[in-house]
C-alpha cells in the first residue's frame, strides 16, 4: 500500500478531463492504497455543500479517501458548509503531509 | 473551521522539494498557492527549488513596479498593487538564515519572452539540466499544470 496525496487546484467541472480526478482517486482505493484529496484554489467549488459534484466527493469519502478543502480558498470563494464527508483543512496540512506522510503526490 | 492532522504514519522527513511552475502573473491563482507552499515548506526546515517554465519566467521580472489601483477600490486594495515578484524576492531571501529557496527560470522561456535580462537578483537563469538536477535530488518533485 502506498500514500497518495491528490490536490486539486482547478474546478473539478472547468475542463473535461477534470472528471478523471475522482475516478483516479476511486481507483487508487479500488487497488487498496491510502489517498488524500485535498482541494485548494478553484478545486474547493466541488467541495460546495449542495453541489453535484460534492456528492461524487462525499462517494469518495465513503470508500475511504480522506477529502479535505483549503479553508483560504473556501473564504475566497464564499464556500461556507462542505458536503458530507469533507472537511476544512489549511495550507499547513498541507506542507505537514508533504514534509512527512506521502510517497506520491499528484497535482490536477 | 476544524484543524485537520497530517496522515498518522510517518516516513523519512523530507528534504527537499522540487515546484515545477509554468502560470504567469495575472493568469491564475497557482503561483500565489507556491509561494503559500514554500513559504510553510522553508518554515520546516525543507529546501524549495522552483523551476519556472513557460509564462511563470514573467514572475521575476524585476521591471514590474508596484501600479496604483484604482480610486474606487483604494479603500478595499490599499494604494498599491503588489507583484509576485516581490513576494519570490522575500522568500529567496528566507535562505539567508534558514532553509533555502533556489529559484531557476527557463533560459528559452526567458528569451522567447524578453525577459531575460531583466530577472529580479536571485533568480538565476538556467537550462532544463538544472531542472533534471532539482528532479534527482528532490524527495519530492510538484509538478503544476498549465491550464490550457
Amino acid at each position: 500500500m502506498k500514500r497518495f496525496l491528490v490536490v486539486g487546484s482547478r474546478d473539478l467541472t472547468e475542463y473535461v478531463n477534470g472528471k478523471y480526478v475522482p475516478l483516479v482517486v476511486e481507483e487508487l482505493r479500488a487497488k487498496g492504497h491510502d489517498v488524500t484529496l485535498f482541494l485548494i484554489e478553484n478545486g474547493v467549488i466541488a467541495a460546495r455543500d449542495g453541489s453535484k459534484a460534492g456528492k461524487v466527493l462525499n462517494g469518495l469519502s465513503d470508500k475511504g479517501a480522506r477529502v479535505y478543502a483549503e479553508d483560504v480558498s473556501c473564504r475566497a470563494r464564499g464556500v461556507q458548509t462542505l458536503a458530507s464527508g469533507i472537511s476544512f483543512s489549511n495550507l499547513d496540512f498541507l506542507a505537514d503531509s508533504i514534509a512527512e506522510g506521502f510517497d506520491n503526490i499528484v497535482w490536477y | 473551521m476544524g484543524k485537520t492532522e497530517p496522515p498518522g504514519s510517518k516516513k523519512k522527513k523530507t528534504q527537499k522539494v522540487a515546484i515545477i511552475l509554468s502560470t504567469g502573473s495575472y493568469q491564475r491563482e497557482a503561483p500565489t498557492t507556491v509561494l503559500r507552499l514554500a513559504e510553510k515548506l522553508l518554515e520546516r526546515d525543507i529546501e524549495v527549488n522552483v523551476f519556472a517554465f513557460e509564462e511563470a519566467v514573467t514572475l521575476t521580472n524585476r521591471d514590474q513596479i508596484e501600479h496604483n489601483e484604482p480610486p474606487s477600490l483604494r479603500k478595499v486594495l490599499g494604494d498599491r498593487h503588489v507583484y509576485v515578484g516581490k513576494f519570490v524576492d522575500q522568500l529567496l531571501r528566507v535562505g539567508l538564515h534558514g532553509a533555502k529557496m533556489d529559484w531557476v527560470t527557463c533560459v528559452l522561456c526567458a528569451q522567447e519572452r524578453g525577459v531575460e535580462n531583466h530577472q529580479i537578483g536571485g533568480s538565476i537563469v538556467g537550462t532544463l539540466g538544472d531542472l533534471w538536477k532539482f528532479v534527482r535530488g528532490a524527495d519530492h518533485v510538484i509538478a503544476i499544470p498549465t491550464y490550457r
